[in-house]
């Protein structure tokens, strides 16, 4: 049965993750988080060379991931719909997060028992007087091997794994007094950081606070 | 009469394939390189994590858990934190992007907020870093199977080998330091004769070399203070 389904493709609907709590220590700003339409119920469609399509819908995934990561970062978070008046409440940042790309990639077409997600999330921070001062792409990615379950299973951990990938990414790289330097300096960055263009991207990603060290 | 005969070529039919089934191979070799004194105490536990797949590796999670289950297994069992409860209790810190690829990264890591606190609270005193997986490395052989309105059946003979090799690096978080390796490398050969019922004689690779690497991390682990000081 589960060897059919592969065959033929599979529609997989994720619920929303939940990320642990991570252990920092919160930033002492109020932060205002615009979630757009699409992280209400994105859904990506991959079609495969030999008839296989395969579907996956994570409907409110996104909005839930960013609501929780930026409520774990910092001190105060007010949620704001995409319609929603930014200007009739105050804030230290207002972040807009949106998704860049998404793609995935399955048993068939890499040869191999994994399932992999590719997410490219970019983040455009605006200080209270509305300048773009901030435009960060965020490259994540989640692997998960087939289980006997099946390959459902495999690419909801897949998925899973690359929010958390990126929300790792988001923490580990965050430096706070650089994001505070770069709020208060107001110079405003090029809007046109646009997808695929990873010379513009790198260039708006090193103008930002999210350069930290590692562990290495 | 007929059920007779049919029921003792059944039984010979088992009595063969179990003594078939003792002859599918497979060859181990399990080795350690010691680079420190360990030991452990009743209240310190340990950790089997993979290696990061962002480092190209993919050792399996059901290989983790057999190795998490044989180790933590009978009176002398270690304790063993499940490693997914100790990834997210440390999250972000030991994501496949952010763990730390080589020792020399643990002080840094130990100075973030609240990790060196959430490590002893689990009383985590190793942590084991598993590399390596289960491959089909050759195979052959030609099967086939046809059924009828009198009946079916299949004829042929297939055969594969699958590798098993994997690495442990075992991490004392202590002394901040590689205390040594422990690796497996298991190769077994399956075979699937048919005469009229395919008869599977699986060679349980993947078993053997949790089950060997297991054995000897234990004793790396355990009786490692003792082999030092008695050499």
């Amino acid at each position: 049965m589960s060897l059919l389904a592969t065959a033929c493709g599979s529609n997989v609907r994720l619920d929303p993750p939940t990320i642990p709590e991570p252990l920092i220590n919160t930033v002492p700003l109020h932060v205002a988080v615009r979630i757009p339409v699409e992280f209400h119920g994105f859904v990506h469609k991959e079609e495969v060379i030999g008839n296989e399509e395969w579907t996956i819908d994570l409907g409110r995934s996104n909005a839930v991931f960013f609501e929780q990561l930026f409520r774990y970062m910092f001190d105060s978070v007010t949620v704001l719909g995409p319609e929603d008046d930014e200007t009739v409440i105050s804030y230290d940042a207002l972040v807009e997060p949106s998704i860049d790309a998404f793609e995935f990639s399955v048993p068939s077409q890499t040869k191999t028992d994994s399932f992999a997600v590719w997410i490219r999330y970019r983040l455009r921070v605006y200080d209270p007087d509305g300048r773009l001062v901030g435009n960060w792409p965020v490259s994540a990615y989640g692997k998960s091997l087939t289980t006997m379950m099946g390959g459902d299973e495999a690419l909801q951990r897949a998925a899973v794994l690359a929010m958390r990938d990126a929300a790792a990414l988001m923490i580990f790289r965050f430096d706070p007094d650089q994001f505070m330097r770069t709020l208060s300096s107001g110079t405003e960055v090029p809007e046109d950081a646009a997808p695929g263009n990873d010379d513009k991207s790198a260039a708006a990603a090193r103008t930002t606070p999210m350069e930290g060290g590692s562990n290495e | 009469m007929n059920r007779c005969a049919a029921a003792r070529r059944a039984g010979m039919l088992f009595v063969v394939a179990g003594l078939m089934l003792s002859q599918a191979c497979v060859t181990s070799r399990v080795e350690d390189s010691r680079e420190a004194v360990t030991g452990i105490a009743g209240d310190e536990s340990i950790v089997i994590m993979a290696k990061s797949y962002h480092l190209g590796n993919e050792t399996e999670d059901n290989y983790i858990a057999c190795v998490e289950e044989a180790l933590s297994r009978g009176k002398q069992g270690l304790n063993v934190i499940p490693h997914r409860q100790f990834v997210d209790s440390l999250f972000p810190w030991f994501e496949p992007r952010t763990a730390p690829a080589e020792t020399g990264g643990l002080p840094k890591l130990m100075d973030r907020p609240g990790v060196k606190d959430k490590i002893r609270e689990h009383g985590v005193r190793y942590i084991v870093w598993l590399d390596g997986d289960t491959e089909k490395v050759a195979g052959g052989g030609s099967l086939s199977c046809a059924a009828g309105p009198g009946g079916g059946g299949c004829f042929g003979f297939a055969w594969w080998q699958k590798d098993a090799d994997y690495t442990a690096s075992i991490w004392d978080l202590d002394e901040l330091e590689s205390a040594g390796t422990v690796s497996a490398d298991v190769s077994g050969t399956s075979f699937l004769p048919a005469l009229i019922i395919p008869i599977p004689l699986i060679a349980r690779t993947q078993a053997a070399a949790c089950k060997g690497l297991a054995s000897q991390l234990r004793i790396f682990i355990v009786a490692g203070d003792a082999e030092q000081k008695a050499t």
